[in-house]
């Protein structure tokens, strides 16, 4: 039989835009992980979140006044070994 | 526009009494004159006793009927039709396991303004939508279902106040059925709009972390026209792959439904509604609705009214909407319409939408008045790369679609109107009306 060990998980930091209101400390908080578009609101690349990025999307996270960021945590398929 | 319709007779493929789910939705051409909004068409609305001669009694999906049911809407590949097909099996076992039950929404909100095939069902076969409706909450477990409508829907209400009532009359044994009238927006049609109203809050998108979840009552979302189709699907006789398709030709003189064989070239629906010889006068079509895409007369001439069909070409025929254009007229000027009107039906909660539309509406607008320069081109197609993508739903997705193209089939003119000329099109043939409010 298989055995399966725990994959590690992959994260990236996404946008409520409905929640969202421009406001952009988001921007500064994580200038590496978020830009402004034409009108200051955040475009965030979908990016996997690696190192020091998981860092510093968590602070973009706490720092939102709006509470319109998170972090998406997706669990890779186990592999068999 | 009455007076030059040709009849398209859909195909009648072997229907029979004991084959009633061969037979056709709309037996006739039904057209919705400009200005007014009933129905002018040879086929007449089936009331209840109408609706059982023609298809009989309808099949109940109770007990074991219910996973059944499902095979059977699986086997027959039925797949939706507000634009998505997306298959309608899979979206009933999805609901399944979400734990099922809950409520069934009939999505009579047609909210792309240009086609009119939902109104049509709605209105001269309300009894087909409702057994649709009925099977579908059966087969999922649902207690109670509803047909959503914009609030100035007034015919499409009527008749379904007056079936509702036949039915309770008749004493039909089928699960709870109410109307629920949301306002007149054009995302009052979106699902998750539905599913916020009928908790009580706004008509408006909500965003979902996870795509395709509610917090709320289970809510299965369907197009009437899917549920319509799925009345068909369960009686005896129902072929496989639906064979026919509802489109919607829409023009300044009016919008005309017409029911065709899926093999039918598109271009022979243009001419049968508008003339022998229509599609050869036309510079362009929009297929789709107002979040379709701009088609080149010579891709046009390739298609058929199969959705498989356009998707071998790239494109879709999402609510089955053709809006043709005239040689003769401006396709910047039918599109700068067109996104005005997508921009002031924003939900008006998602900056880029919000703030993005806008931006795209006035730049065709400056591009249309020969305002616009080489920069301000290059600046809409940067705004069009922007927004899409980044709402709550996929409004400003259509309308980036749209309107990148118009940018692609319309481009001599684009040039023509940088270079401050103009495109020489007078107009000729008319623009599709595009309602001025959202």
């Amino acid at each position: 039989m298989a055995r399966h060990r725990r994959e590690p998980s992959t994260r990236t930091l996404r946008v409520n835009p409905v929640a969202c209101d421009g406001i952009g400390i988001c921007q500064h908080v994580a200038p590496n992980l978020v830009r402004a578009d034409s009108w200051g609101y955040p475009i965030v690349s979908g990016q996997t979140l690696g190192g020091a990025d998981k860092r510093a999307a968590e602070a973009a996270v706490a720092s939102c006044p709006r509470q319109a960021l998170f972090v998406v945590v997706a669990q890779n398929a186990p592999q068999p070994r | 526009m009455t007076a030059r319709l040709h009849l398209v007779a859909p195909q009648a493929p072997h229907a029979s009494p004991s084959r009633p789910g061969a037979a056709p939705l709309l037996d006739a051409v039904v057209t919705y004159p400009a200005g007014q909004p009933f129905p002018v068409t040879s086929t007449a609305t089936h009331d209840l006793a109408a609706h059982w001669q023609h298809y009989g009694d309808r099949p109940q999906a109770t007990g074991r009927a219910g996973p059944q049911l499902i095979d059977t809407i699986e086997h027959l590949a039925l797949a939706g039709r507000g634009g998505g097909y997306f298959p309608t099996a899979a979206k009933w076992r999805a609901h399944l396991r979400a734990g099922g039950g809950g409520v069934v929404v009939a999505n009579g909100a047609e909210s792309e303004p240009a086609s009119a095939k939902d109104a049509a069902l709605l209105q001269l076969r309300p009894h087909l939508v409702l057994d649709g409706l009925a099977c579908a909450a059966e087969a999922v477990g649902a207690h109670s279902t509803i047909v959503w409508l914009h609030a100035g829907a007034h015919a499409s209400h009527a008749s379904m106040v007056r079936a509702i009532a036949e039915r309770r009359r008749a004493g039909l044994v089928e699960p709870d059925v109410r109307i629920a009238v949301g306002p007149e927006r054009y995302l009052s049609g979106e699902s998750s709009a539905i599913m916020r109203a009928l908790a009580g809050g706004p008509a408006l998108p909500e965003f979902r972390r996870v795509p395709g979840t509610s917090n709320g009552v289970p809510t299965l979302v369907h197009n009437i026209e899917t549920v319509a189709r799925t009345a068909l699907a369960v009686r005896p006789g129902a072929p496989l792959r639906t064979p026919t398709s509802l489109l919607t030709v829409a023009t300044a003189a009016g919008r005309a439904v017409v029911e065709v064989a899926g093999t039918t070239p598109l271009w022979q629906v243009l001419d049968g509604i508008l003339g022998l010889g229509a599609t050869a006068a036309q510079q362009a079509v929009l297929l789709g609705g107002y979040g379709g895409a701009w088609i080149d007369r010579s891709t046009f001439e390739q298609l058929r009214a199969d959705e498989a069909s356009a998707r071998s070409l790239g494109v879709s025929l999402g609510a089955g909407v053709l809006l043709p254009l005239h040689r003769e007229s401006c396709g910047l000027a039918q599109t700068s319409a067109i996104a005005d009107y997508l921009a002031t039906g924003s939900a008006r909660q998602c900056g880029p939408c919000l703030f993005g539309l806008r931006a795209v509406a006035d730049g065709l607008a400056e591009l249309v008045e020969l305002r616009a320069r080489r920069r301000d081109a290059r600046r809409l197609q940067h705004v069009l790369a922007e927004i899409s993508g980044r709402g709550a739903c996929h409004h400003p997705d259509g309308a980036v679609r749209m309107v990148a193209s118009a940018l692609r089939a319309f481009a001599e003119d684009v040039r023509a109107h940088l270079h401050g000329t103009g495109c020489q099109h007078d107009g000729i043939g008319g623009f599709f009306p595009v309602p001025a409010g959202p």
